[in-house]
């Protein structure tokens, strides 16, 4: 029975981890292939005030108690020089965004349009492996060419090829579906559009600037340090993925510790299994233990014996566990789901991690030790004399 | 023959308060090697007690116990069970084999924790004894697949494992019919009287204890000489 709990709490363990942590994964790389690893937007000026010290006085205090933002980044090119003296930095694509009304098929329909460079972008997104109709160079030949979100195109019946009619500002701008992109995450599908950077600059009438500057690094982890580095050297806010997705990170965090902790009773309950388990046997074999003892065997010894038999028990538990839980996540990875929101999958996504498998192992190793630990030493204590004399009487 | 046991006035109290009882009382022996000695008495005369002492089982309240040339009083614990892996062995009335294990391998059991021997030197000696007991052909059966007799007399070989200097026997034929235990006594005094072994017996049988070279009636705690 113990062995069946370890068996099993190591195995659910490792494949609630792996679907937890599969998914969260797959979230990051579906936002990163978005959004980007890092963007540098507004520049911000600090407002500085002085006071005087003391009434009268020559000497005041400057009091720095607010910063300035100004929308955009005025002088993108400037920037991105910048940026790329980083050497964590892989690529920098300028991005103009802005709010237009999409009409097409005698409908209309809120839209964001964004405009990009096409070469630079797809170094900052997955933008390429995002087209589902269409194509990227239909898109990169007509300057006039637009791609458009899936759930977008589908409320207003587009497909490639089909005419668009972009208004903002009061002045409007026919554009060609090149192709249709979907990314998973809805609110992206439901309103994105994205144009060429100088066609966005028509349209919006913004001449100058850009509204943001999407980067890429070669370490998604370096983000958090490398945004708090770049914002004061830039006079812009720098934000990075970790801190922009904040909350849906917190989200899988708290799944995958919740997880572990509700599948970890299943181990815990197993060692107290083991405990009794040992106990009876300690009960049972007390005779022998005393036989041992009288032998020349010392407490030690019989500690040992009976560390021995969890530590079995732990070994087969843990390896029976890992073989039951590849091959369940392997199962698990090929079993059909639809999910389209957050990201888009057509299956469960799983994350072969070997740390999953050292965790439970570790885990089971704690809770064994202890639940052999103390019967072990309720059997090393026992004293031969008393036993036999016992047994013989 | 030299003397590989010695017991100065021992005293030991049983059980608290009111039950608490004067078990052993000053007993003094002495015992050599290749001899056997019986100790007879009543139940309830301190004879097991004493063996109990005399095997490093349990603790005198007072009194000294010198195995082998070692005082035994201010030993660990751990020192204490390695002398008797070493110097004792223990004949119990009940055989008290390990059932899962094999007559061969019980007999190792010993050998195992003294690490003296090779495991294929532990298997010849341990197919040795059996042989000098009688039992060559019944190594591979386990412990519950033996007689009565057939156990106590691998309780005996397991006893001799590791060439002790002293061999303590409490009853070891108080399970077994007449004939089982004149073979088992004959055994034990045989190999003692060979391996030059002191042979110390507990024993309700006074046929048996005439039979030994020397015989210590207990009575109220008492060692007579």
């Amino acid at each position: 029975m113990s062995l069946g709990g370890i068996i099993f709490g190591v195995g659910f363990f490792i494949i609630t981890q792996a679907q937890t942590s599969g998914f969260e994964q797959f979230f990051i790389r579906t936002i990163l292939g978005v959004n980007g690893m890092a963007r540098v937007e507004d520049r911000y000026q600090s407002t500085m005030r002085s006071m005087e010290a003391e009434e009268g006085s020559n000497f005041r205090v400057s009091l720095e108690d607010s910063v300035k933002y100004i929308s955009g980044v005025e002088y993108p090119e400037q920037i991105m020089d910048a940026i790329h003296r980083f050497p964590e930095v892989t690529a920098t694509a300028p991005v103009i965004r802005g709010s237009a009304m999409l009409i097409a098929n005698f409908k209309d329909q809120d839209c964001k349009p964004y405009g990009i460079d096409a070469e630079k972008h797809f170094q900052v997104s997955d933008l390429e492996l995002q087209i589902i109709y269409g194509s990227i160079e239909s898109f990169q030949k007509n300057p006039y060419g637009v791609l458009i979100g899936e759930r977008l195109a589908s409320r207003m019946n587009l497909m490639p090829n089909d005419s668009l009619l972009l208004q903002a500002r009061g002045k409007s701008q026919r554009y060609r579906v090149a192709g249709i992109f979907e990314t998973g995450i809805e609110q992206v599908d439901k309103e994105r559009v994205y144009l060429h950077l100088s066609a966005t600059r028509t349209l919006l009438q913004r001449p100058n600037g850009v509204s943001f500057i999407q980067i890429n690094l070669d370490d998604p982890a370096k983000a958090p340090v490398f945004a708090d580095r770049l914002g004061p050297v830039l006079s812009h806010s720098v934000m990075s993925w970790q801190r922009r997705e904040k909350t849906w990170l917190q989200v899988f965090s708290v799944l995958r510790i919740s997880s572990a902790l509700t599948v970890s009773t299943i181990i815990l309950i197993s060692g107290l299994g083991m405990f009794n388990t040992l106990v009876m046997i300690i009960i049972d074999k007390t005779r022998e233990i005393a036989i041992l003892r009288s032998m020349g065997y010392t407490r030690s010894d019989i500690t040992q014996i009976f560390m021995l038999q969890g530590i079995l028990v732990l070994f087969g538990g843990v390896i029976l566990g890992w073989a039951f839980a590849a091959a369940s996540t392997y199962g698990l990875s090929k079993l059909p789901i639809r999910i389209r929101g957050i990201f888009a999958t057509d299956s469960f996504v799983v994350n072969w991690d070997f740390s999953h498998y050292l965790w439970a192992a570790a885990i089971a190793s704690i809770i064994v030790v202890i639940a052999s630990y103390f019967p072990a030493r309720r059997a090393a204590r026992l004293e031969p004399g008393a036993v036999i004399r016992g047994s013989s009487t | 023959m030299s003397i590989v046991l010695k017991t100065e006035k021992l005293n030991r109290f049983l059980g608290e308060g009111a039950n608490r009882v004067h078990a052993l009382r000053d007993v003094s022996l002495e015992a050599e090697s290749g001899q056997t000695y019986a100790i007879v008495g009543h139940s309830g005369s301190g004879k097991s007690t004493l063996l109990y002492l005399l095997g490093l089982l349990d603790q005198p309240d007072s009194g000294t116990i010198e195995i082998a040339g070692k005082q035994t009083g201010k030993l660990s614990d751990d020192a204490r069970t390695a002398l008797r892996n070493e110097s004792l062995g223990f004949v119990f009335q009940f055989h008290f084999l390990i059932k899962e294990f094999t007559a061969l391998e019980n007999i190792t059991i010993p050998m195992r924790k003294l690490g003296r021997w090779k495991e294929r030197e532990m298997n010849e000696r341990g197919m040795s004894l059996l042989e000098s007991v009688g039992l060559e052909d019944k190594a591979r059966r386990l412990g519950n697949q033996l007689s009565g007799g057939e156990q106590q007399r691998v309780a005996i070989a397991r006893a001799l494992a590791n060439e002790p200097a002293i061999l303590l026997a409490d009853e070891p034929t108080g399970n077994l019919d007449h004939k089982n235990a004149d073979r088992v006594f004959d055994l034990l005094s045989a190999i003692s009287h060979e391996r030059g072994n002191a042979f110390i017996m507990v024993s309700h049988n006074p046929e048996l204890a005439q039979r030994c070279d020397v015989v210590f009636p207990m009575e109220d705690g008492f060692l007579k000489a």
